[in-house]
């Protein structure tokens, strides 16, 4: 049985059906209204599995799962390093935004992450303990400041309401997500200049670790070629798999 | 190595009786044992060492949800304690003991290995501390049976005291030295230097800045004062007015950071380099010719002494001298022992004043590893 997992609420969730829809594939919801379980009209070898969208991605990085819909945000940050262990098959032009490092609009004398980084050296220098970065996408923050060679600073994890952490007093500057940049402009916030982490959308993944059996292979293959004929999708997949 | 090493009677006993050798002998030299627990409060390493050690600890929660680690060094644990204490100094302090690091994208090499060494704390003469720790540093390779290998030398002094002696911004100073160790970055700094950087333009004065501020009296401050943010726009404004180096000095930083080689050799080109571009970094090349003089006085080849200028320590808290020891083992080249300054470390760690300190770390389980090798090739 070929398992696909897509978000069980909200906007991504809609946007699936509607994909769904728009390739000609009906979803069935076997367990009542509000079941978390489904299958497709003319996929009896496929069970649609409705989670929420992080669980889909770290069941997509554990191998519970054989595909899923979800951000790509929440995928790279699960999984920093893709190889063999995930492979992205669609990008779907839906769930757009950005993970972006924010710092506050008080703080004139920063525009990039150059100044960042200066800035974080004075900060250690003067207050004796590092600048605190608040976030949820730790290991993306983490590589993101390795590459703009920014080493003084520290994560503060963050589970929600980021945007607020600057006004609280819990870290001085923020990663976090955004789709129109207004809750950032509401808290005072501005993206700086060379900050976009991740230019994130919904994606179809594969995950490279799950059990791929033969009658799997069938399945995924019938699957993809009907939600997308125009596009090997299988056969790019196919060459991932071990 | 595996990732989660086992030790079979043979292994751990050879490893015990040459730490017992290593011990004795720092013990002699009037380093004493002492021993921090494994599990330590993972600020002061979190804090402390930055990102890049962060990645590679091992962190957990008590059941309380208090973050702790396991020691990634016995370096930062053992300062604490000699800050906390007040210890008096000179302080001499031995230890061997299992690190923990984890190694991202690289499996194959172990999660916990052994490592002997010792701190020296608060010797004001930085000279005799250096060849006190490298005299040391030899004396235990060989005590431990092992005659063959090289080393490499730097010191991110030499490099600081280069960049104070150009006509540059407060800010680019700084930032050059903080960026000394990334390969790569620094010249792209120079190049920065002499182009611009392509940063926004600011204004420059005082009531221009704060009317800026004023503009946005909304935001949050986030943990700076208005001061500070005045006074680095102030900076800032004005040093992309002066940013501007002149192409021969940038060029002779460039060559120098190049440098490369065996260690009398490297030093006669930087003295040539220097002498070019009219810089006088005389006090720094001493201190580096009397530590190759010590290693000779050791019986050290000259040869095997390599002096790399670009030479830093991905441990950010090193603040001069630099050293790597290398031997071989069945695998090829293998680092078995490194140490160095870090006069910064105890000020960190809360101690009143800045306190001098240099330090060695030996990876016993290479170094018998490197013996082994060198008996049976």
């Amino acid at each position: 049985m070929l398992t696909l997992a897509i978000p069980s609420k909200g906007r991504l969730k809609d946007n699936c059906n509607a994909w769904f829809a728009s390739a000609g594939v009906t979803m069935e919801q076997t367990v009542g209204a509000r079941g978390y379980r489904a299958s497709f009209a003319g996929f009896p070898d496929v069970e649609v599995m409705l989670l929420s969208a992080g669980e889909i991605a770290s069941s997509l990085l554990a191998g519970d799962i054989h595909l899923g819909i979800t951000g790509e945000d929440l995928l790279r940050e699960e999984a920093p390093e893709l190889t063999g262990r995930m492979h992205l098959i669609k990008p779907l032009g839906f769930g757009f935004a950005d993970v972006v490092v924010a710092v506050s609009g008080y703080w004139i004398d920063v525009s990039t992450m150059a100044d960042l980084d200066d800035v974080c050296a004075a900060y250690a220098a003067t207050h004796r303990r590092r600048l605190r970065v608040a976030t949820k996408y730790a290991q993306l923050t983490r590589s993101f400041f390795a590459q703009a060679r920014i080493s003084d600073y520290r994560i503060v994890p963050s589970a929600g309401a980021t945007e607020g952490a600057p006004a609280a007093g819990t870290a001085e500057v923020i990663v976090d997500i955004t789709t129109t940049g207004a809750t950032l402009k509401d808290n005072g916030l501005k993206i700086l200049d060379d900050g976009v982490i991740l230019k994130s959308q919904a994606q179809l993944a594969a995950s490279l670790t799950a059990d791929w059996g033969a009658d799997v292979r069938t399945s995924c293959e019938a699957l993809l070629s009907k939600l997308d004929p125009a596009s090997p999708l299988y056969a790019m997949l196919a060459k991932q798999l071990p | 190595m595996a990732a989660f090493p086992y030790y079979d009677s043979p292994a751990i006993d050879a490893l015990n009786s040459q730490a017992v050798t290593l011990l004795k002998l720092f013990g002699e030299k009037g380093y004493a044992r002492e021993e921090p627990s494994v599990l330590q409060p993972a600020e002061i390493f979190l804090d402390r060492s930055g990102e890049e050690i962060r990645r590679r600890t091992f962190t957990l929660m008590d059941p309380s949800g208090r973050e702790l680690c396991l020691r990634p060094d016995l370096t930062i644990p053992i300062c604490r304690q000699a800050v906390q204490e007040g210890r008096k100094f000179p302080a001499r302090i031995a230890y061997n003991g299992l690190v923990f690091r984890h190694q991202p994208g690289e499996p194959h090499r172990p999660t916990q290995f052994f490592q002997a060494g010792v701190e020296l704390l608060g010797l004001e003469d930085k000279a005799v501390g250096e060849t006190e720790i490298l005299t040391l540093t030899i004396e235990a390779l060989r005590a431990a049976g092992l005659n063959d290998f090289s080393l490499r030398i730097g010191d991110l002094a030499l490099f600081g005291a280069l960049v104070d002696a150009l006509a540059l911004p407060t800010q680019w100073r700084a930032r050059l030295k903080r960026h000394f160790w990334r390969a790569g970055y620094v010249e792209t700094l120079l190049y920065w230097l002499g182009h611009g950087d392509g940063k926004a333009k600011l204004p420059g004065t005082r009531a221009e800045i704060e009317a800026l501020l004023d503009a946005r009296a909304d935001a949050p401050m986030a943990g700076r004062s208005r001061e500070e943010i005045i006074a680095r726009a102030m900076d800032r404004a004005a040093e992309a007015a002066a940013l501007h180096l002149d192409p021969a000095v940038a060029d002779a930083i460039a060559k120098l950071l190049d440098i490369s080689g065996p260690a009398d050799d490297s030093l006669a080109r930087i003295r040539e380099l220097l002498k070019t571009a009219g810089i006088n970094l005389d006090p720094q090349l001493a201190a580096m010719d009397a530590r190759l003089a010590t290693l000779k006085t050791l019986g050290v080849d000259p040869a095997r002494v390599q002096f790399t200028a670009h030479f830093g320590r991905n441990m950010e808290y090193y603040t001069g001298f630099v050293f790597e020891l290398w031997a071989r083992d069945k695998e090829g080249p293998v680092q078995i022992a490194g140490g160095g300054r870090y006069d910064s470390m105890m000020e960190m760690l809360g101690a009143k004043k800045t306190v001098s300190a240099i330090g060695v770390a030996l990876r016993t389980e290479r170094v018998l590893a490197a013996k082994t090798f060198a008996g049976g090739a």
